[in-house]
């Protein structure tokens, strides 16, 4: 009997004494300033499905921190990157968000994924973490966060260019649409339609499908019969392929159009070079070749990873620049001090001059490219 | 009526690889009375293996299929083997057995070949055939075909060799076939490898119909089970019929539901085994619990 | 009191745990604790019910749903908010059961896990849950004068309701309800047969967890303050129900073990999923293989292999003599108390009953005799409502009980043994009594709620008729052991007892001296009258024709599925037909068609 006592004792005083008097929680004021690495965290997909856009990120981010680190850091400081796996599940981000804060990181780069980024801003919100995320649904805007920004336009801009290019510039009105279920299909859907109805057009066929559907033949064979002149289609770079190669084997000829996930790699495997010719693609940045800052970026990064750079990664670069870019003219500030000095943040990045409005998005124009012979060509004029 | 005849031929091609499948679940079912929950991981693991030997290994899409299918057939007796000292002794601890392999498989998946997938072009490169207006794969008479031999072969095998004929004797009474000297076990151990044969047929398939991803085989396993419930589990006529079946219905909801397919497609078959929880052809259950 | 000192300073340990954490870490814990809930909901289902219930994910989804949709679109309090939740969530869960009704074991796996893929499905496209983006924006639950904001706060919130909910468990996996599901587990046929109401257990089995789910979605809306589809897919499913299996299923405490276990497991390892997953369906295959029941069996399972190494001291347990039943003086010897009338059952062109009638006296012992497949046990299968006659009627006690449910044939005081044994294995024998003794019905299970003290009163009474059995029986001894891990003359002793315990007036005796030897069949026949002379009705299948010609005032002979003679044994012997229809015949395999729990 004494034995026993003595198990229940045992634990009970380690914890007492760890305790001291104080009630929990209460020395949760961690190190943000002070001396020692700059920590930035990234979080991202980096195992599940949506694991590609993931790596791109990780690519595009560490390269502009090496690039810092290489040339002294800021303020004489070195940036640490510390890489967290959100899995892509919106809960794993919440989990993250308070990860990242009681670990000490100043800010945050990520994610991908809307939906991801959505759940973690109320926790970075309160924590003060400023989080510059690769997302662009609408929803991100409405999440109405002032330590959210965005490294590229939202689906609206990216719609609206590819609406008055179709529309406006060809002519087309006779449009169908696919989007699937997810949240980005959603919000480009939503975004698609509002600047469709902007110019008085009704879409001929608007066929939503879920986001791990394979077999399209039944909404396909529905908008071949209404005989539209071009397909928008808002999904992800692997079911787009999917769409528009089963399209063609239904014997659709009429061209597609789409945003970023249309301009990919991932996207002319899975469709087929042949299929994917004269697909219209709204997006910052089109090719490698568009600029100066373009090719150096394009060099570097062929160099570090032996691979053809792609929006992605040149968004999280661009992302990553204008957080130390922040960081640097802030004197390393934190909290809401170097929110505020994102936010004055004027940047002349590779998807085009950034400066941040109230709701933090920060470029808002995108341009139109064609698919022609298995590669992205601009448009001019 | 052109749509409902395309969407037909879209959810037949579709139903075929389902059929594959369940005739896996149901041949395992009827030897041993077991469901195997990693049939659609085994499925993945067909699918790239198939497409790597063709894509990677740049071999001949036969060859590539037939290497999978060896390979998976021994993972299959593998999962056999592990979960034998359970045989007839508890069939829910069993069936999570499955489900821990599963797990396994597909984590092993992510492992081995990453989680984004990748697209295997058609190894059949005519266009499709036109008639009035309706389009035809000719990559989908090919897996119509190949389907079709598959399930003649196993029903050969099955009724006309003595092996066949001792696994059938198995399925039916397993305590009389032990009593006249049929090594159970192995029986058993067969049925696993042309059960999990089947999977990396259906996978091979299925990979240039679709996309071959580490989500492949859950979506196919789930469809495929559903399908061998419907015809009557255990059933190799069931297994067909029921495929096709679910391909159409499947089909039909994706067209008219949208995104709301899923969750009709899961009502309309969890009503079906309401009604009928022996399936179309489910005319004994082969039920030892 | 050892087990009190545990428990207090295994709350006194809870109540400190946070001092010792930071603020990421009290995180991970919140998280584990809604994991544990959720994890004891799916042990009872699973484990105690028998019921595989994929869906739980589901459940727990449309807790936390329900609660974000009140309370960000509707402008509802949170907790009001939470009741109406959960209220929602044991709706749903009573549907999703309702397929277990109709289906079990792998077909109810694969129909519950696609009606959780169909709640993603819709909460992914239906407006009113946001879509793919879900909801953020959850308030904070509010509680007057405790900031639960802070999650050092929510964390004692948690713990209280996780204590209460363990501790409600635990309650009724120890007493009647509880029992009877884990009788139902065991062999649902046999607690039918016994008078458990199969299809309430079923459901009620679903709806507590049900509620668990739902709290625990509550919970989890409470604390993340956001939903999205995600979170309720698949693979938290596998994972959930990997807690579960590895923990041990059969104990509520070893599921809240393998919960939190494997969530902190899966924490250590959160850079490496792919290792952490492998690991973990690794062990599932490892568990089911070689632990079956999981970390919370491995102390007896040790206890019991020490024990054997050691040699067994165990094996005192010694069967005693069974005292006779005290004569009933006013017996009604003499009126009708079952009659069968001109039943037939036809299986797929095998007639296995024939245009059969019987009547059977109050008070007397009847003998069925007849050659294998002959239709005995066919004719019991009808009597006690587990097949339903094609033609005919059957009246028992001046009701007509054609196509009765057993369970309800049971309640009306009808009680049998099984030919192959069906003893419910993961239960002692005293627990095997008391499901039998207990004639309480499900539904007044909402005492476990209102009146618990009720509960436990009503408990003890049972337990001690349970003992006046075992000592009658001479069973004492074995109360506390696994029937398998009993002699098979004793385990035959132990159905008749259970049997009987029932309280029948009419008592079916399927083969009960097979595989007994010379001085158990005459023990045998002790029983089986002293029984009958306490006022309980008694038909025996028999092959020992000894035993019969002594036993039995009346027998009834079967040969192809029809009735061929009846009479008193010295009758029967010397009927023709009779001799006609042994000769040639083995006696040896059971004739009990296969009894499909799917196609009933």
């Amino acid at each position: 009997m004494p034995r026993l006592r003595a198990t229940a004792i045992i634990p009970l005083l380690l914890l007492a004494a760890s305790a001291g008097c104080s009630a929990p929680g209460a020395n949760d004021d961690d190190a943000k300033s002070g001396s020692g690495p700059i920590k930035i965290a990234l979080v991202d997909a980096q195992s599940g499905q949506l694991s590609s856009l993931g790596a791109w990120e990780l690519k595009g981010a560490r390269l502009a921190v090496d690039e810092w680190n290489a040339a002294g850091g800021v303020n004489g400081r070195q940036i640490q990157l510390d890489v967290f796996d959100d899995q892509g599940d919106p809960t794993t981000g919440t989990t993250l968000a308070r990860k990242i804060d009681s670990e000490g990181h100043i800010a945050m780069i990520g994610t991908a994924e809307s939906a991801v980024t959505i759940a973690m801003a109320p926790i970075l919100k309160q924590a003060e973490i400023p989080n510059i995320t690769s997302g662009q649904s609408p929803g991100l805007v409405a999440a109405g966060s002032e330590f959210l920004f965005l490294n590229g336009p939202t689906s609206t801009t990216y719609d609206e260019t590819l609406a008055k290019y179709i529309v406006d510039k060809q002519g087309l009105k006779s449009i169908a649409m696919i989007t699937n279920n997810g949240s980005y299909g959603k919000g480009e859907h939503d975004a698609f339609l509002k600047a469709l109805s902007s110019r008085n057009v009704v879409p001929v066929a608007d066929q939503v499908v879920t986001t791990d559907q394979k077999d399209f033949s039944a909404v396909l064979t529905g908008i071949r019969q209404k005989n539209p002149q071009v397909i928008f289609v808002g999904a992800e770079e692997v079911e787009s392929g999917l769409i528009v190669k089963q399209a063609r084997d239904l014997g659709i000829t009429v061209p597609f159009a789409g945003a970023a996930p249309q301009g990919t790699p991932v996207f002319l495997d899975t469709a087929g070079a042949k299929n994917a010719e004269k697909t219209i693609v709204s997006s910052p940045y089109l090719s490698n070749d568009v600029s100066d800052a373009s090719k150096k970026f394009a060099a570097a990064y062929k160099a570090k990873y032996n691979e053809d750079a792609e929006l992605h990664g040149a968004k999280a670069y661009d992302g990553t620049q204008i957080l130390l870019t922040a960081l640097k003219s802030s004197n390393v500030a934190t909290g809401k001090a170097l929110a505020d000095a994102i936010r004055g943040t004027k940047y002349q990045g590779l998807l085009g001059d950034f400066a941040y409005d109230q709701t933090g998005v920060g470029i808002f124009a995108t341009s139109i490219g064609t698919i022609q012979n298995g590669k992205l060509v601009a448009v001019t004029g | 009526m052109q749509v409902f005849l395309q969407t037909i031929i879209g959810g037949v091609s579709l139903g075929a690889v389902y059929a594959l499948v369940a005739l896996g679940f149901s041949l395992v079912y009827r030897t041993m009375g077991l469901v195997n929950f990693a049939h659609g991981n085994v499925v993945t693991v067909g699918a790239y293996l198939a497409s790597t030997f063709y894509l990677t290994s740049k071999l001949p899409f036969a060859l590539a299929m037939v290497i999978a299918i060896a390979v998976t057939g021994a993972i299959g007796l593998v999962i056999e083997r592990v979960l034998r000292p359970l045989e007839n002794r508890d069939f829910d601890l069993m069936l999570i057995g499955t489900i821990g392999f599963g797990i396994v498989l597909d984590a092993l998946v992510i492992a081995i070949w990453g989680a984004t997938g990748r697209a295997v072009p058609s190894p059949v490169q005519t266009e499709p055939i036109d008639l009035l207006g309706l389009r035809i794969r000719t990559y989908d008479l090919v897996v119509l075909a190949i389907a079709a031999a598959a399930t003649v072969l196993l029903v050969l095998f099955l009724s006309r060799t003595k092996r066949g004929a001792a696994m059938q004797a198995v399925a039916m009474d397993h305590e009389a076939a032990t009593a006249v000297g049929i090594h159970v076990g192995r029986s058993n151990a067969i049925a696993f490898m042309i059960g999990a044969g089947l999977a990396a047929l259906a996978g091979g398939l299925v990979g240039p119909l679709l996309y071959v991803s580490p989500a492949l085989g859950g979506a196919l396993g789930i469809k495929g089970f559903a399908a061998a419930i419907l015809g009557g589990f255990g059933s190799i006529p069931g297994a067909i019929v029921g495929g096709l079946a679910i391909g159409v219905l499947d089909s039909f909801t994706a067209g008219h539901f949208q995104g709301y397919s899923e969750l009709v497609t899961f009502i309309v078959f969890t009503v079906i085994i309401m009604v009928r929880p022996t399936g179309v052809f489910g005319e004994r259950t082969v039920n030892r619990a | 009191m050892r087990t009190r000192l545990l428990l207090a300073a295994g709350a006194v340990a809870a109540w400190l745990l946070p001092y010792g954490l930071d603020s990421y870490a009290i995180h991970v814990v919140d998280v584990i604790l809604i994991f544990a809930i959720l994890a004891i909901g799916l042990g009872l289902a699973m484990g105690i019910a028998g019921q595989v219930n994929l869906a739980q994910v589901a459940v727990f989804g449309v807790g936390a749903y329900v609660t974000a949709i009140l309370t960000t679109r509707a402008g509802l309090g949170f907790w009001v908010a939470a009741v109406l939740a959960v209220l929602a969530t044991v709706v749903i869960g009573l549907v999703i059961g309702v397929p277990a009704l109709r289906v079990q074991s792998h077909y109810l796996g694969i129909v519950t896990l696609g009606l959780a893929l169909a709640f993603t499905s819709w909460v992914t496209n239906a407006q009113a849950s946001g879509g793919a983006e879900g909801i953020s924006g959850i308030p904070v639950p509010e509680l007057p004068g405790v900031d639960l904001s802070s999650e050092y706060l929510y964390y004692y919130l948690e713990l209280i309701v996780f204590a209460i909910l363990l501790a409600f468990g635990l309650f009724v996996v120890r007493t009647s309800l509880g029992r009877r599901m884990r009788a139902m587990r065991d062999d649902a046929l046999a607690a039918g047969s016994l008078g458990a109401e199969v299809p309430v257990l079923r459901m009620a089995a679903f709806l507590l967890a049900s509620v668990y789910g739902g709290l625990g979605g509550v919970l989890y809306a409470g604390l993340i303050r956001y939903v999205a589809p995600e979170s309720f897919n698949i693979a938290n499913m596998f994972l959930l129900l990997g807690m579960v299996i590895i923990g041990g299923r059969q104990s509520l405490v070893g599921c809240v073990v393998g919960a939190v276990g494997l969530a902190l497991v899966r924490e250590a390892l959160v850079d490496h999923p792919q290792i952490a997953q492998i690991a973990y369906g690794s062990v599932v295959v490892l568990v089911v293989v070689f632990a079956p029941t999981g970390l919370a069996g491995l102390p007896v399972r040790v206890r019991s292999a020490v024990a054997r190494r050691r040699g067994r001291q165990g094996a005192a347990a010694r069967l005693k003599p069974f005292q006779p039943y005290d004569p009933e003086p006013s017996r009604r010897d003499g009126e009708t108390i079952l009659q069968v009338d001109r039943v037939t059952k036809q299986f797929r062109g095998l007639k296995a009953l024939d245009d059969v009638s019987l009547t059977v006296a109050a008070g007397e012992i009847r003998g069925v005799v007849g050659p294998n497949g002959s239709g005995k046990t066919t004719l019991f299968n009808v009597i006690s409502g587990l097949y339903k006659p094609t033609r005919g009627r059957v009246r028992f006690r001046d009701a007509d009980r054609t196509g009765d449910a057993p369970y309800r044939l049971a309640r009306a005081g009808l009680s049998r043994t099984f030919q192959n044994l069906r003893l419910f294995g993961d239960l002692t024998v005293e627990e095997n009594i008391l499901v039998a003794r207990d004639r309480s019905r499900t539904w007044e299970s909402w005492r476990y709620l209102l009146r618990p003290i009720s509960v436990l009163r009503r408990d003890r009474e049972l337990h001690r008729h349970a003992r006046d059995v075992l000592d009658r029986y001479g069973l004492a001894e074995f109360a506390a052991l696994a029937p398998k891990s009993l002699p098979y003359g004793i385990q035959r002793r132990v159905e008749i007892a259970r049997a009987v315990a029932a309280g029948p007036a009419l008592l079916l005796l399927d083969e009960p001296a097979a595989g007994l030897n010379g001085e158990e069949v005459r023990q045998l026949a002790e029983i089986v009258r002293s029984i009958r002379d306490s006022g309980i009705t008694v038909i025996i299948i028999e092959h020992n024709m000894g035993l019969v010609m002594t036993l039995c005032e009346r027998v009834t002979v079967l040969a192809g599925g029809r009735i061929i003679a009846d009479g008193t044994p010295a009758e029967v012997a010397r009927t023709p037909a009779v001799i006609e229809a042994y000769l040639g015949d083995s006696m040896t395999a059971g004739d009990l068609p296969p009894i499909s729990e799917v196609t009933r």
